[in-house]
């Protein structure tokens, strides 16, 4: 743009041209710059369609959280108010019972199937107590949390065989916000308890359907006319055939993969690998006909949760990465475990990737959906990688 | 007359090939009637592959015996004019074999589901080719032995075994079929497997004695031409008549009878005769809808049911209010007639259970596996666990978004339009979800037969635009 004005200025200041012939250029390079200025301007105030894709609990919604937490200008839709965030009180209670009432039939059936069943059977005490909250997790109106049934539930949390169950959790589906949740039950039983914008990212809901919110990053450049349309969906089996209605004009698809479940079960179907899940799913959607020109966003999540596993659970317990080979300890092992997750995408990405396709956009960013500077700070590359593409394709870079 | 009957090309050859190619015609009719006239979606499963190979089947007996029987003069004999192929390949289990196997299928399907009031244990994709092993196994022997002469005739000997073949595969049918011949269906199945029975029966008594004469004596023309016209005639009878899709689709072929109704969609609660569900409070002080009520009670409300079904379905989360509509129509046939909950069921569990289903629930695998290993498949509470998923799914995840969106603006205004006795306003151009600012339903699974636009913030998005 700036070298376009300069080249302008220097014809403009120009003596030495024959004049009917400068005028002539002159016009010429007028209706060029304006032209460009108008590709220009619209190019910044398009639309951008981007959908949040991945496996179910990869961690879609809460980006699509983060991403309605964030002080940015929503479009038709409030932020999170306080009516909004009461408002999930009741989810949080949910999430709680169903925790508690999971865990305690966990221990049930562990207790029957096991050889060593001793380890998962509940004290003498807390056997009535269990039944009672594996009750009221069974119900479809949950009461409202009191401090007494909080002051149970943290009981039969603190048990030997609830702990030994948590630690067998890959196989059952508990859900990751479990240990914070039950780490801070006091709080949530408070009578005047609002819950805290963590509190809200913690809140798990399976997504059914879809969701959109149209925003406007509020950046250095306070004139950018810069709007998206995000689009949350469902990661289930079942969700993943109404896709296709979302998939014309997209300009980006921001991929979940949570990294942390490589040694856990789908919800949907327990014989199924998550992990596995996600890169079958990755390879369908990177072939996608609409996909050619859209940019992916592919964020390997719950970084915080791969992090602690990954020196406990070693990573080839996961097909996928029965080549793995652990080569140190501590926070270097982390890094090279990462490193190796990594790669294997990559792969994934260029053998799905047609030669005509290779020069669409691709990164990969390492995610906690749930912290949320992280998450601000990943949203601002994204936004400025889909401009930097945007000027390009309008040809101005 | 010599020479047609030994190469082919005689009168009656020419008419006997023209009355199977109408038969043929004709059965490809009444196999599509129901979903071209009324306009019914592809149905997945085995239901419709049954019917489909059933079709498939009778194309090749027809065209099998045309071939292998010389029909047809040809200049020269082709390759693929090969006897094997034709009389030991595609007559025997491409061609009756399939078909009977087909129906015994069908009868086992109905058996196990009726009878054992479960699903069947093994798949029908793994069921039919078992069945089939025994006809490859005399084709391969046919094949190999090469028991057949220039004509394509059998020698005498093999003559009995190959009848006795055809013959044996009726007593199976025939077993199932009188095993479940005490269950009152809805639908025509019985009458149906009775009347393939009976006709697959009298065909094969036919063709014994057309066969018989046909091959025993070659140096007959006059046999030769009539035997082998009845042979072609009886089959095209056979094909058209043994066809039968309400065993495996008892719907559509409830659909494809109800020709003076063609607009209107049948559900299977209709066709069972389940009345319309759901209470209608028009009068009374006590608003009909509270948001703080549990939502199951309110989806007992047919008027709050259809607003929220709207609202779901432009958000592509319908199927699960549908589901809970026809659990809740199940639910309403009472527990002593169990065939009719079992034809119900067994449409739920198609329709919504099924992995790969079409209007496929958000349930665990746990409640899934449930459902489909279940051994009683009329039990009251065979639904219960995934309605309870749903129901929280939805009360989690739906509701929220449902009571600030237009749908329920326009539930709120007509009830109290209603109460004021006023005409309703017309809401066009104004339906608001917070959800989705922009739907297009031309390739909505759940609104098949219209292609409608759900557009929001038209005003705004010009601006923007």
């Amino acid at each position: 743009m700036l070298s376009v004005a300069f080249h302008t200025m220097g014809l403009l200041c120009s003596r030495h041209q024959h004049h009917d012939e400068a005028e002539i250029e002159e016009n010429t390079q007028a209706a060029e710059i304006e032209r460009r200025i108008e590709q220009e301007s619209k190019a910044e105030k398009h639309i951008q369609k981007l959908l949040l894709l991945g496996a179910g609990e990869s961690g879609k919604s809460t980006l699509f959280k983060q991403a309605r937490l964030r002080p940015i200008k929503l479009l038709f839709q409030t932020g999170f108010d306080e009516a909004e965030l009461r408002s999930y009180i009741s989810v949080i209670h949910a999430n709680v019972y169903q925790t508690i009432k999971i865990l305690h039939d966990g221990s049930k059936e562990l207790a029957q199937n096991e050889a060593d069943s001793s380890k998962y059977v509940l004290s003498l005490e807390n056997k009535d107590i269990g039944e009672k909250l594996s009750d009221i997790g069974g119900r479809l109106d949950y009461p409202r949390l009191t401090k007494e049934l909080a002051q149970e539930i943290e009981t039969l949390w603190n048990d030997a065989a609830i702990q030994e169950t948590y630690s067998r959790g890959n196989e059952l589906q508990i859900p990751d916000s479990a240990h914070y949740f039950m780490e801070n039950l006091q709080r949530l039983s408070d009578m005047n308890y609002v819950p805290t914008k963590e509190d809200v990212l913690y809140a798990r809901v399976r997504t059914t359907g879809v969701v959109e919110i149209q925003f406007s990053p509020v950046g250095e450049n306070k004139k950018s006319g810069e709007v998206y349309r995000l689009f949350d969906v469902g990661g289930q089996r079942n969700e993943r055939r109404k896709w296709i209605h979302l998939f014309e004009g997209v300009s980006a698809v921001i991929f979940c993969a949570a990294i942390s479940e490589y040694d856990q079960m789908l919800f949907e179907d327990e014989n199924k690998n998550r992990m596995l899940e996600t890169r079958e799913l990755f390879e369908w959607v990177l072939k996608q006909p609409c996909f050619e020109k859209t940019s992916f966003m592919l964020f390997l999540n719950k970084f915080d949760i791969f992090e602690e596993k990954v020196l406990k659970v070693p990573l080839n317990v996961c097909e996928w990465f029965k080549d793995y080979q652990p080569v140190s300890s501590g926070k270097q092992e982390i890094e090279h475990a990462y490193e190796f997750v990594k790669k294997k995408f990559e792969e994934v990405y260029f053998q799905c990737t047609a030669p005509t396709r290779v020069d669409r956009v691709f990164k990969i960013y390492r995610t906690t959906a749930l912290d949320q500077k992280v998450v601000k700070k990943t949203f601002k590359l994204v936004d400025e990688t889909l401009r930097r593409r945007n000027l390009f394709e309008a040809g101005l870079l | 007359m010599g020479s047609c009957a030994v190469d082919g090309g005689c009168p009656s050859d020419y008419v006997a090939v023209a009355i199977s190619s109408v038969s043929m015609i004709l059965l490809l009719m009444r196999s599509l009637l129901p979903f071209l006239i009324h306009k019914v979606p592809h149905v997945k499963g085995s239901g419709f592959w049954l019917s489909a190979i059933q079709v498939f089947a009778s194309f090749n007996l027809l065209v099998s015996i045309v071939v292998s029987l010389r029909f047809l003069k040809f200049e020269r004999r082709h390759r693929w004019q090969s006897c094997y192929i034709w009389e030991a390949w595609i007559e025997g289990p491409l061609g009756f074999g399939l078909l009977l196997s087909c129906r015994i299928a069908q009868a086992y399907q109905l058996y196990f589901i009726f009878v054992k009031r479960r699903l069947p244990p093994i798949r029908t994709f793994v069921f039919l080719p078992l069945i089939l092993l025994p006809w490859i196994a005399a084709a391969t022997l046919i094949h190999t032995r090469r028991r057949l002469n220039v004509r394509c005739h059998m020698k005498t000997l093999w003559i009995i075994p190959a009848t006795c073949l055809h013959a044996f595969y009726v007593i199976p049918l025939v077993g199932y079929t009188a095993a479940i011949r005490h269950i009152e269906f809805r639908f025509h199945e019985v009458k149906d497997l009775w009347r393939g029975i009976l006709v697959a029966a009298a065909s094969v008594a036919i063709w014994v004695a057309a066969y018989i004469l046909n091959e025993i004596h070659e140096d007959i023309a006059w046999l030769q031409v009539s035997s082998r016209f009845v042979l072609l005639i009886t089959t095209s009878v056979f094909v058209l008549i043994f066809f039968s899709i309400s065993s495996s689709q008892p719907l559509l072929s409830q659909i494809s009878l109800r020709k003076r109704e063609p607009r209107e969609v049948v559900t299977m609660g209709r066709a069972l005769g389940i009345p319309d569900s759901g209470l209608l409070l028009e009068r009374g002080p006590n608003p009909l809808v509270d948001p703080n009520e549990a939502l199951d009670k309110l989806l007992e409300n047919k008027r709050f049911r259809q607003s929220f079904m709207a609202f779901a379905d432009s958000c592509l989360a319908g199927e699960n209010v549908h589901f809970y509509e026809e659990v809740h129509e199940l639910g309403k046939i009472p527990l002593d007639d169990p065939v009719r909950r079992i034809y119900m069921t067994r449409y739920i569990i198609q329709k919504y259970i099924v992995a790969g289903a079409p209007m496929e629930v958000n349930i665990s695998h746990q409640t899934r596996q449930g459902i489909l290993c279940t051994t009683d498949l009329a039990h009251p509470n065979l639904f219960k666990d995934a309605m309870h998923e749903l129901l929280q799914l939805m009360t989690m995840n739906l509701a929220k978004d449902y009571w600030s969106s237009m749908f329920f603006m326009e539930l709120k205004e007509e009830i109290s339009m209603r109460q004021d006795g006023q005409e309703l306003e017309h809401f066009e151009g104004r339906n608001f979800s917070p959800r989705l600012s922009f739907v297009e339903n031309s390739d909505d699974p759940f609104h098949p037969e219209n292609a409608s636009k759900v557009s929001t913030f038209d005003s705004h998005d010009s601006t923007l635009r």
